[in-house]
């Protein structure tokens, strides 16, 4: 027992339990669109190759994701083509924002937990 | 979610956020571009002086070919901004940083020689101190520090094309414009290729 050994460790577990683990947002939480939200927010427009050498996803599923942070508005998308080839440009939202760095809050949180 | 998993999953944004900003955002062109057009227009200048063409006629090579450089690099600016794969907030600094610089080169070029503030000559050392400063800031936000020591090249340029005083000045500072600004933007433009080809491999 974690707590029993260390005295602060009593507090921190019953901080732990009492997460509320609804918190987390489930459109954020998954391996490849916490990459996209991870890229997008370091960039000001990345292109669908770029997204996808980056979050080393297939054409696919990559679009699948997208899709989805599109649906929350988390991103806007804006298509053009260049050179006759049709090019998607990928930007984050101020909704995308804040939802991502409430998200990067709730993983502290419960990693702070954890010290 | 477990402690765990929540510690590897923040470790793992942050080296997604760490990489992805520091993608390559310059290309090498403009340097390449700005550096052949200066350097055959100082040696051009130099020749001119030489065989005592007049200075009017000089001031006026000067005027046009700085004037379509700038419609000419504006148009390369827009098919680049078109066509590059991701846009940074580093990027759009270096972009405002290059244009600052830009118009102050202008100034001293331009304006500082046709007020008669100074002798035209002393553009170019004045010029090149201000190119140290565009160099040591664009290394600065690019994280190359191989520019920044370009930029220390500038600015002892410039402070011993300030002791000269003769019309060499001109054929030096064509020779600095090689050095430090045509050769570094090959270099940057040969590591965008690779880096480019790397990310076309990469899709196929």
């Amino acid at each position: 027992m974690y707590f029993l050994i260390n005295p602060k460790g009593k507090n921190q577990l019953y901080r732990i339990m009492n997460f509320d683990y609804q918190q987390i947002d489930d459109v954020i939480h998954s391996r490849i669109r916490t990459s996209i939200m991870a890229v997008l927010v370091s960039v000001d427009e990345a292109e669908f190759n770029f997204l996808k050498e980056k979050v080393n996803a297939t054409d696919g599923n990559l679009s699948v994701h997208l899709k989805k942070l599109e649906e929350a508005s988390y991103i806007s998308v804006k298509k053009a083509f260049i050179n006759r080839k049709p090019v998607s440009k990928y930007k984050i939202t101020n909704k995308g924002y804040k939802a991502f760095e409430n998200y990067i809050k709730n993983l502290e949180k419960i990693v702070k937990g954890n010290l | 979610m477990e402690i765990n998993q929540a510690a590897t999953e923040l470790s793992v944004i942050k080296k997604i956020m760490e990489d992805s900003r520091r993608i390559n955002i310059d290309n090498g062109i403009h340097y390449i571009f700005w550096g052949v057009l200066v350097s055959v227009t100082l040696l051009a200048n130099y020749f001119m002086v030489l065989y005592k063409v007049s200075l009017n006629y000089i001031g006026l090579m000067w005027m046009i070919i700085m004037i379509a450089g700038a419609v000419a690099g504006s148009f390369i600016n827009k098919y680049q901004e078109r066509t590059f794969r991701v846009k940074t907030y580093a990027g759009r600094l270096l972009g405002s940083l290059w244009f600052a610089s830009g118009v102050s080169m202008f100034t001293y070029g331009f304006i500082g020689i046709i007020t008669g503030a100074y002798n035209a000559i002393y553009c170019c050392p004045i010029i090149a101190v201000s190119l140290g400063i565009s160099y040591y800031t664009s290394g600065a936000i690019q994280q190359i520090r191989w520019l920044q020591y370009v930029a220390a090249g500038w600015w002892l340029g410039g402070w011993a094309l300030f002791y000269m005083k003769s019309v060499h000045i001109l054929l030096v500072f064509a020779i600095m414009m090689i050095c430090f600004q045509l050769i570094p933007g090959i270099v940057l433009f040969n590591k965008s290729k690779r880096e480019e080809s790397a990310l076309q491999n990469y899709e196929l």
